[in-house]
């Protein structure tokens, strides 16, 4: 089988003595290049150990590092291997990259700023929400748990629908902005299942703190959800970096 | 010497009514001028596309800033595949300065992080399913505009097929200025309100725009019909207030 020049340059030789790390980058990059696919599997450790020209012990390293950021699987037995595990959506694994970079203080601000928008934003929408605002919030609560979109798109929507009801355009710019900025790297741990379920129930919580109109408790519960997003996402940051 | 003609609550509400009821009419001229668009191509067997609706700009551009500039955004609003060569497509002027006016471009790929339905934002929907003009808002338009706007929507059928939406945006603030004198001339405490009792313009600091009128009961005064302290906009869903 023939190999195009762009897939061949991935296994090419390092002109540096090998590290895990560089190895694990350039399958990073591969992967979230496109390079190299979904379910593809990696040639053996000892095949990619001679391409790279590094140890099997630092290939091992790698393909540890790689698992950690779930983007190689491996299985064993017969058939076994190690296997490319695209994220669903690509843009996912540069997110991840981003994320390891960020510091914890950076996060943690991220999430102060957030926690202060979309909490003061509920606020509003419960003392401000019409019967139609609180119908379309709602809708958005569904789609969370529905997986008919992406879990980020339904988490934006749904803080865009929170926003818009408080009737405060600034607020909402605010929010868009923040979403645009974040929302990729904010969501990314409720991809995951547990963290799902936990925020669909935030999302319902609220969505009716806002149609008792109690402002207090909208705000509060928003706060909350933002708060354990951050946590989520630090732990998730502290996880990529273990390696 | 020239007698000013008294100001009523009643005659501030008339003049309201007539000139919004004018942006309807405008509308009304545009979307004959899309059937016939679509009529056009009946013969072919295929919908429009999107070079076919360049007819319409110079029509949508001169509707801007009517209506002592509250006009700010005017346009035709395809439903998902009701144009020949775009699955959807807003062919939607904005324009707040003279003789400026800017096509609006948002995402209309549903994989991308910055796309939003615009056919379940109420202005699209609710004409979609009614098959009647919609007044929307006020409400933040965060699709569009970023602003708190009233948008007012008829929708487009070609025979029976509803095809799409016209409309046009007013800002709020756009509202408030030419309206505010008008309501300030009245006295005491009076609001611009839509059906829900959310305030639209207010002279009231205490219940301002984008409140919730909870107290009186807009809805249920609504539907008492005529009668202070709520006068109906005509066939609007607005109305003026008195405020306790």
């Amino acid at each position: 089988m023939t190999e195009s020049a762009a897939r061949s340059a991935v296994f090419a030789p390092l002109e540096q003595r090998g590290r895990a790390e560089t190895v694990a980058k350039r399958l990073t990059d591969a992967i979230s290049l496109g390079l190299l696919e979904d379910g593809e599997q990696l040639p053996s450790e000892s095949e990619l150990a001679a391409r790279f020209g590094v140890s099997t012990v630092t290939i091992r390293e790698a393909l540890t590092a790689l698992r950690q950021q779930e983007l190689v699987e491996t299985r064993r037995g017969r058939g076994g291997g190690s296997f490319v595990r695209t994220p669903a959506d690509r843009a996912k694994a540069t997110v991840r990259a981003r994320l390891r970079e960020m510091t914890l203080a950076e996060i943690r601000d991220i999430g102060d700023e957030y926690s202060a928008i979309a909490g003061t934003a509920a606020r509003l929408a419960a003392e401000r929400a019409s019967a139609e605002d609180i119908a379309r919030i709602g809708t958005s609560v569904d789609e969370l748990g529905s997986g008919e979109s992406g879990v980020q798109r339904a988490e934006r929507a749904f803080h865009l629908e929170v926003a818009a009801s408080g009737q405060s355009p600034r607020l909402t710019q605010l929010e868009v902005r923040l979403q645009g900025e974040f929302g990729a790297l904010l969501w990314l741990p409720t991809s995951e299942q547990g963290a799902l379920r936990t925020a669909r129930e935030a999302h319902t919580a609220i969505a009716a703190a806002i149609a008792d109109a109690d402002g207090p408790r909208a705000r509060e519960l928003t706060e909350k959800h933002v708060l354990e997003a951050i946590e989520q996402l630090a732990e998730l940051h502290m996880r990529l970096c273990t390696t | 010497m020239l007698q000013m003609p008294t100001l009523t609550v009643t005659s501030v509400a008339d003049e309201v009514t007539a000139m919004l009821e004018r942006i309807f009419a405008a509308l009304g001229t545009l979307r004959t001028s899309v059937e016939q668009v679509y009529a056009e191509r009946a013969g072919t067997g295929a919908f429009p596309g999107v070079a076919d609706l360049e007819a319409l700009r110079g029509q949508i551009i001169g509707m801007l800033g009517t209506e002592r500039g509250l006009v700010v955004g005017c346009g035709f609003i395809t439903d998902v595949g009701m144009l020949a060569d775009r699955p959807r497509w807003l062919e939607w002027w904005k324009g707040e300065v003279p003789n400026d006016p800017v096509r609006l471009q948002v995402s209309l790929d549903p994989t991308s992080e910055e796309f939003l339905d615009y056919t379940r934002q109420p202005w699209f929907s609710t004409p979609r399913s009614t098959g009647q003009r919609h007044v929307t808002g006020p409400y933040v338009d965060y699709l569009c505009t970023d602003e708190y706007s009233l948008t007012f929507t008829l929708p487009v059928h070609d025979g029976d097929q509803f095809v799409g939406v016209v409309g046009s945006d007013v800002y709020v603030r756009g509202l408030e200025r030419v309206l505010m004198p008008l309501l300030r001339s009245l006295g005491g405490r009076i609001a611009l309100v839509n059906a829900h009792g959310r305030v639209v313009v207010s002279t009231s600091v205490r219940q301002v725009t984008g409140s919730l009128v909870r107290s009186p009961d807009v809805v249920q005064l609504w539907e008492n019909g005529a009668g202070g302290p709520l006068y109906r906009c005509g066939r609007l869903p607005l109305a003026l207030l008195e405020l306790p």
